[in-house]
């Protein structure tokens, strides 16, 4: 959990200086993007589809009461026990309380970011009923004791060295590093937990409000695993989460499956409508939902924010994003990182002094936006985060001198005439090749890592008024 | 705990109007649907895609045929099996009277899921054992070569997921263009059944250094016989 108690700049600098991690980000988000590009392009119409998640999303998210109060309906008709949860602390109380009355040994989990967000497996392990992660991605990164790197990918920054290192002290015996093995070993493994589980917890990629259904992809199978096996299932929603009917889904997984991972269906998609009928052979017969708010309703309730809703969490924004792909997702210090990451965290958080750097994370080249099959658009919403920052008093000192100094010179005329001349004599020790390249505190902070223009000779204002005098 | 009420009536003020009574007018959805012209088109772009997923598949068109399909994949494989597990192959209660009378002939006997114990534990681990779950489909999509099947009390959903290898059976008929013709049609059945499990290929997974890697927790090979009478 090391990277929990490092600073932004050192989080970055140790991405910065890691050649794997870089490596296999760029390996990663090229792969992905372009297997994106060719199921997006296979559709010939990618922007009509883009359009129509658009105004699938923008109308869940304005109508989230009535098709949340339909959800709940249809599923506490049918026996489902649903559970609504405000806060993180809320949702895990609920679920480690589930736990407890069974007293369940061997809890299971399929994929799932709202069991990230909240924290989940670590209250678990406190109680001594440790839920084990069943995902590839998310088993490695179990063991390793990390966040994801990837929503899609999440052990993406581990060499397959890396991965054999954390399995041989469960395997007992030395592993081969080639994939096959290393499959393998997990598929051996994991049989046997899956064959005893007492409680399966899910993620779930949409639930659908007119029927009371929870639709959850997976490529490996372990979503059917731990939502067919164990006698009692948890799922864990995030409560914008919904799609209308079956009509909307269509277009949603057509989306979801395509942007994620360019594939036309991901290999597993299934529809639970539960709790399993009484005679049903397979699936658990009790059924929980826990649907959680963590100040999705706040930025539900801002109009400038509220489009951060419509994410379906597909991942793409990830991969062509610039600074991503430098860094990797460790950098960035959140539970969801890239793009939407650093639109989200400050909203659920609300904590500036935390996650005021994420809205930084940007070039603001708009490439998130133009990737998100919903069209969010993302570098605005991190332009405006910025602006909102500053308007809650969090810039730092030294930012809030400048931009004093800069307001004061810059509206008295006679004052910058004076500052730019003195400006251009004080620099002459820092400027190489036109260049300004070092400097005192707070100059400094600039040119540790960069340069900047220096002063012109002659300033602007002087050949202007010059101009003016020849004619 | 929340309750529900509260908890709506909150998004409510924060959407700035009343929870509406009635359902939402759905919102207009126009996009080009993929569209085959015939049946025998959809299934052979079914079983085309099926297969670059890494599934086998072949077209069936008589008793003999399905024979000769068995026959070809599996070989003697079977008969290995069931000297170690009588129990090698686990399938639904039901399957297609071609395929019942493939495995008859055969003499391959099927061991049906939902009877072969009553402990659900139990089951699983017959099923986990098993060496090939025999399951029919109710629906197929051609676009991106998948099965669909609901599940049944006389259907295990186990058999299609334990077993290293899944053979399934459909019919050419319900070979659908689009997931949108398959998802309109299992609406108009009512309620959805307990779980409806949509299969595109084998069990995949590309964590580890983005390298694709096929059967880590579900079966590791998949058949599909299309039956076309």
């Amino acid at each position: 959990m090391t990277m929990y108690n490092l600073t932004t700049d050192q989080r970055v600098d140790k991405a910065l200086a890691d050649n794997f991690l870089r490596q296999a980000t760029r390996r990663a988000t090229d792969r992905l993007r372009n297997n994106k590009y060719k199921a997006s392009d296979e559709l010939g119409n990618w922007e009509e589809w883009r359009n129509a998640g658009e105004t699938i999303r923008k109308h869940v998210i304005a109508n989230l009461d009535f098709y949340l109060h339909q959800l709940i309906e249809q599923m506490e008709k049918r026996g489902v026990h649903v559970h609504l949860a405000k806060t993180p602390a809320d949702a895990v109380g609920i679920v480690r309380n589930i736990v407890r009355e069974h007293d369940a040994k061997n809890v299971l989990k399929s994929k799932s970011m709202i069991s990230e967000e909240i924290h989940l497996n670590h209250a678990l392990e406190e109680d001594g009923a440790a839920a084990v992660e069943t995902d590839l991605g998310e088993y490695i990164i179990q063991i390793a004791g990390e966040p994801p790197s990837h929503i899609i990918v999440p052990a993406m920054h581990k060499t397959r060295q890396q991965v054999a290192d954390l399995f041989e002290p469960i395997a007992g015996h030395a592993l081969s590093s080639d994939t096959p093995t290393l499959t393998r070993f997990v598929r051996i493994q994991m049989r046997e937990q899956f064959l005893r589980g007492d409680i399966g917890i899910t993620g779930c990629n949409f639930a659908v409000a007119n029927t009371g259904s929870i639709v959850m992809v997976t490529n490996e199978g372990n979503g059917r695993m731990v939502s067919t096996l164990p006698r009692v299932q948890i799922t864990l929603m995030g409560m914008e989460r919904i799609v209308p009917s079956f009509r909307e889904l269509d277009i949603m997984l057509n989306l979801l499956a395509r942007s994620a991972t360019g594939q036309r269906l991901s290999s597993y998609t299934t529809i639970l409508t539960p709790p399993k009928k009484s005679a049903d052979s397979d699936g658990p017969e009790e059924y929980h939902l826990v649907i959680l708010d963590h100040n999705r309703s706040e930025i539900l309730g801002d109009k400038l924010f509220r489009t951060a809703l419509n994410c379906i969490r597909c991942g793409a924004c990830f991969n062509v994003c610039p600074v991503y792909r430098q860094l990797g997702g460790h950098a960035y210090g959140s539970v969801y990182s890239g793009p939407i990451g650093s639109v989200i965290t400050p909203l659920l958080e609300k904590d500036w002094k935390k996650w005021g750097h994420l809205p930084y994370f940007s070039s603001l080249c708009g490439a998130c936006t133009e990737g998100c099959p919903v069209r969010i658009p993302l570098h605005d919403l991190l332009v405006k985060l910025r602006m909102r920052k500053t308007q809650s008093g969090h810039t730092p000192q030294v930012e809030q001198q400048i931009f004093k100094a800069y307001r004061y010179l810059f509206t008295r005329e006679k004052t910058l005439r004076r500052a730019l001349r003195l400006g251009a004599h004080l620099q002459w020790p820092f400027v190489r090749n036109h260049r300004i390249t070092g400097g005192p505190a707070p100059l400094s902070n600039w040119t540790k890592s960069r340069t900047l223009p220096m002063v012109a000779p002659k300033p602007f204002m002087q050949i202007w008024a010059d101009l003016n005098n020849k004619r | 705990m929340t309750n529900t009420n509260e908890f709506i009536n909150h998004l409510a003020s924060k959407l700035g109007r009343p929870t509406p009574i009635e359902t939402p007018p759905p919102v207009e959805i126009s996009v080009p649907q993929y569209r085959l012209s015939n049946t025998e088109e959809r299934a052979s772009i079914f079983l085309q895609n099926w297969q670059a997923l890494g599934g086998k598949g072949a077209i069936v068109k008589s008793d003999n045929d399905m024979l000769q399909c068995l026959k070809e994949w599996f070989g003697d494989l079977p008969v290995t099996w069931f000297k170690d597990n009588p129990q090698a192959l686990i399938a639904w209660d039901m399957l297609p009277s071609i395929a019942e009378s493939a495995f008859s002939t055969l003499n391959w006997p099927l061991t049906r899921y939902t009877q072969s114990s009553l402990d659900p534990r139990d089951r699983y681990s017959i099923a986990a054992h098993a060496e090939l779950g025999i399951t029919s489909s109710d629906l197929g999509i051609a676009l991106s070569g998948t099965i669909v099947m609901n599940s049944d009390p006389l259907r295990g959903r186990a058999v299609s997921l334990l077993p290293p290898r899944h053979l399934a059976f459909i019919e050419t008929t319900k070979i659908r263009n689009n997931l949108f013709e398959v998802l309109e049609e299992i609406s108009a059945l009512g309620t959805p059944p307990a779980a409806i499990e949509m299969i595109s290929g084998p069990s995949r997974t590309s964590d580890i250094e983005m390298d694709l890697s096929i059967g880590v927790h579900g079966p590791i090979e998949v058949y599909v016989v299309v039956t076309d009478n």
